[in-house]
């Protein structure tokens, strides 16, 4: 067995001897099993062990990284030389650091050891259900795996965390198929670590299967007009990055293109709108533990109220941006409170507009404004679900939207990172041929 | 450098019928200066070799971060242990595949390699020039990035092989804003095939394209929207590009024509104008090196042309050696992995719209009212063949003439409806081949086609 944190030990001795003032290095080890279904069939039984050597360093404020997937010692020698040829080719940049001491930490979180047996036959067993439940749905693929890893973090301030963590994760792509029409390709994912509860009833897999079979026949929106879009809790995950991405975090910050820029404290969403970066919440399966600079993670509420709490932002952007730290970087870890009605009743509450499964859409300009096709989706009529659409597009501003959120439902969906529910925005313009 | 693995390891195999180990070395360098400064500086680089052994018609797969003959045992034991696994579970029982033709492959040309400083060097210079003459900018960014695949293919019944597959590229993204104080953006990716010492010589080389990229996005900034609906669009040739890739390649890939995709029942049949012709180029097209050249596949075949459209009939799939059986067809060598950890899927290579014989100055003087849409930053289609392509830079044409330049938007369609509209196809073919094609793993993949006439639905505000 490979002594990580001892490895990781020498690393920095390395590093410093080769020059570095301070320095990081994250090793890991790690093993995936993975079961494919393709085109309906088992396909693939795949395993792979893997490892990777992540070196950072830092001399005068300037930096290089190397990253190698090797612990062999000659290995190790010419990523630590490569590494501070990086660094002597940098030029000087007081913002750069790494996280202060915190101490050491052994962190061990979901499933880490694999019973494969048991995984293939509920993956067997998936497959069945959902063969059996839903016979219009073709299965593309699906893509089932336990990864296991286990981590060092060490840097020369002290910091030596060692994380050991896995789960089983649960991928579909489908489509629903009769007399020759289909519908579009959905997706599903998530982790767990629960084999017990049959896979078909977690996530929001059954759900959306039972949707997409209503997809096959279509009818295309006539014109334009402008509506409340109602999107389904993993639609709407990928819009909130986007926002953050586009607003919250990163070069928007630091080159002042963010329109958020300067309204910290101030009104970015509508009161009832509140988004948390949880991953610590207990539906988390696996956890951003350490944020890339080395502090140790917390949660945090980015939008409290419809009031933007805090930036995205490591020590490099909060330096350069001159915004505050944040406690973690969990872009991926979107919590939003329950809402006060249910679906059904949130779908009551639209006159007209969408209810989308999924935005197929290029990432928006830095404005938040954006364009996309409504895929898998729904008209909303009078407050009842209509027929599904095709060839509909949406589009609007993120920032605007966020302003125009009308309410969440009371159905949250876990995909092992994320809690999110159904939420409605109005003002959106939704436009067919 | 994988040379001394070239003949090592084909006793490994044991008798095993239908096997192929790979060993592979996958490098990325990339420099990020952001306003100036330096934000990512960073070498990367994984190897490792995997075995893949088919039996019953299930795959067996197994892959270790280790080079050594050792391991070679190891990974082939593993991985027959997967299939032996899977064809007792599940006992599809079908029979070997056919084998693909013996022979060797090996490029003998390696890629350099520089060192962060001089891409970092490189990118400064250029810099220096766009905060000279680009004032209006108000962010700027330069993204150098290097990747190489090299892999050493040992497969006893196929085609061994060693390859490389270098790119580089420098991408250039400007932000500027309009009237009112919006930012808006744009984006291009200089380079290609080759290693940054083949690709980039003088930072003064560069400096054209920084200029046409800082007049683009100056009009950009005083563009307008788009109206929303069915426009009769000039597609530019890096738009028809993505269309042949997303809309058309995605579909005609074998395993997802099993999966259920719209191109299944059209086999025969006419999915597109006459005017257009699709081809999937594995090394070579119109007499030149493809973008992005695949001469043998990671299952051992030699790898061919693939035809997909032919005056406007679809008469082809992308297809494994698996897939070729079920369908009759031949494989063509489109069965690619991109990390030693990954196995071979179904993969495009080049996927390119032929040329036709407009010129673009007599397709934009045929048009009354409609739009030329020139630039994108992404797209997406589904098996459908319905697509969507975000729009980064345009022109309204009125009354035959180009107008004023569009603001961001997207345009979307059905593949096989959108291109039985075209009834103009310009004479000179765009490549792009910068970006990675996302199917389960990444690939690098080139794309390309002419302007194309047609109708479209263009999203708007």
């Amino acid at each position: 067995m490979t002594d990580l944190k001892k490895l990781a030990a020498e690393c920095l001795a390395k590093l410093r001897a080769a020059g570095a003032d301070t320095a990081q290095a994250r090793l890991s080890l790690s093993e995936k099993r993975e079961f494919n279904i393709d085109g309906g069939e088992f396909s693939l039984f795949r395993t792979t062990f893997n490892r990777s050597l992540t070196l950072i360093a830092f001399r005068e404020t300037k930096t290089g990284s190397v990253v190698v997937n090797s612990f062999d010692p000659d290995a190790i020698n010419r990523a630590i030389s490569d590494c501070m040829r990086s660094v002597e080719s940098d030029s000087p940049d007081p913002a750069r650091g790494i996280a202060a001491y915190q101490g050491e930490r052994e962190l061990v979180y979901g499933e880490p050891e694999p019973d494969a047996e048991k995984f293939f036959a509920a993956t067997k067993r998936l497959k069945a259900d959902i063969e059996e439940r839903y016979p219009t749905i073709m299965m593309e693929q699906m893509i089932n795996s336990h990864d296991k890893t286990e981590s060092v973090y060490a840097d020369t301030n002290g910091n030596l965390f060692h994380m050991l963590y896995g789960s089983y994760g649960v991928g579909l792509m489908f489509s629903a198929h009769r007399d020759g029409k289909s519908s579009s390709f959905m997706g599903c994912e998530y982790d767990t670590v629960d084999l017990d509860t049959p896979l078909i009833e977690q996530g929001d897999i059954a759900r959306v299967l039972s949707d997409v079979e209503r997809q096959i026949d279509t009818v295309p929106v006539e014109g334009s007009f402008t509506g409340t879009v109602i999107f389904a809790p993993d639609c709407l995950g990928g819009l909130l990055r986007t926002a953050i991405g586009c607003f919250a975090s990163g070069t928007p910050l630091i080159d002042g293109t963010s329109v958020w820029r300067d309204k910290l404290g101030q009104a970015v969403a509508s009161p009832g709108f509140t988004l948390s970066l949880a991953p610590h919440h207990p539906d988390a399966i696996l956890r951003q533990q350490l944020t890339g600079d080395g502090y140790l993670t917390e949660d945090f509420d980015l939008i409290r109220n419809g009031i933007l709490e805090s930036f995205v932002a490591g020590i490099y952007v909060s330096n350069k941006a001159g915004v505050p730290r944040s406690k973690n970087t969990a872009t991926g870890w979107l919590v939003m409170p329950e809402g006060d009605r249910s679906l059904d009743e949130l779908i009551a509450g639209v006159k007209d507009g969408l209810f989308v499964y999924r935005f197929s859409g290029g990432h928006p300009a830095n404005n938040g404004d954006f364009s996309g096709v409504a895929k898998n989706s729904f008209r909303i009529r009078d407050g009842k679900l209509a027929d599904a659409v095709s060839e509909t597009m949406i589009s609007g501003n993120l920032a605007d939207m966020l302003l125009s959120f009308e309410g969440a439902s009371r159905e949250r969906v876990k995909d092992g990172y994320s809690v999110l529910p159904f939420a409605a925005f109005s003002g959106i313009t939704i436009s067919g041929k | 450098m994988l040379r001394e693995f070239e003949t090592k390891g084909r006793d490994l195999f044991g008798g095993e019928p239908d096997a192929e180990v790979r060993r592979q070395r996958n490098t990325t360098r990339s420099i990020s200066l952001v306003q100036g400064d330096l934000h990512a500086n960073d070498r990367s680089e994984t190897a490792g070799v995997s075995a893949r052994v088919i039996r019953g018609g299930v795959a067996g797969f197994a892959s270790t971060a280790d080079l050594s003959e050792e391991s070679v045992g190891t990974v082939l034991r593993e991985a027959q242990k997967n299939a032996a696994f899977l064809d007792g579970q599940v006992s599809l029982g079908k029979p070997a595949l056919p084998s693909a033709a013996r022979g060797a492959f090996r490029m003998t040309r390696e890629p350099g390699d520089p060192e962060q400083k001089a891409y970092i060097e490189f990118a400064r210079a250029v810099d220096e020039y766009v905060v000279k003459n680009c004032p209006k900018l108000v962010s700027r960014r330069l993204v150098f990035r290097a990747d190489c695949m090299e892999k050493v293919l040992t497969v006893p019944g196929g085609t061994d092989a060693h390859t490389f597959l270098p790119r580089c590229y420098l991408y250039l993204f400007f932000t500027a804003n309009t009237p009112d104080g919006v930012p808006v953006d744009l984006f291009t990716a200089l380079g290609g095939y080759g290693s940054f010492d083949q690709l980039f010589r003088d930072p003064k080389d560069v400096f054209p394209e920084v200029d046409l990229l800082y007049g683009k996005l100056l009009a950009k900034t005083e563009g307008v929207r788009p109206e929303a609906g069915l426009k009769t669009c000039i597609l530019g040739g890096s738009l028809a590009g993505m269309l042949a890739h997303e809309a058309v390649g995605h579909t005609v890939e074998a395993d997802l024509v099993i999966g259920g995709s719209v191109a299944g029942p059209m086999l025969g049949r006419v999915v597109a104008s006459p005017l257009v012709s699709l081809v999937d180029f594995a090394h070579s097209a119109f007499g030149r090196a493809a973008p992005l050249p695949v001469y043998v596949d990671d299952e051992g075949t030699p790898a061919v042309d693939a035809e997909i459209i032919r005056d406007g009939i679809l008469v082809g799939y992308l297809n494994n050696r698996d897939t070729a059986v079920r369908f009759g067809m031949k494989p063509q060598g489109n069965a690619r992995a991109y990390a030693p950890s990954d196995e071979p899927l179904i993969r495009m290579r080049n996927t390119a719209i032929l040329p036709g014989h407009s010129r673009l100055s007599d397709m934009i003087a045929s048009v009354e009212d409609g739009y030329y849409l020139t630039d994108t930053g992404n797209g997406q289609a589904d098996t459908t063949g319905e697509f969507m392509f975000g729009i980064s830079m345009g022109y309204e044409i009125k009354n035959g003439k180009l107008g004023r330049a569009l603001l961001d938007t997207t345009i979307s369609g059905v593949a096989f409806e959108m291109l039985k509209t075209v009834d103009m196809v310009s004479d000179t073919v765009t490549w792009s081949s910068s970006g990675f094609c996302g199917k389960k793993q990444p690939m690098p993949v080139g794309l390309g086609g002419p302007e194309l006439r047609c109708k479209l639905l263009m999203g708007g505000r």
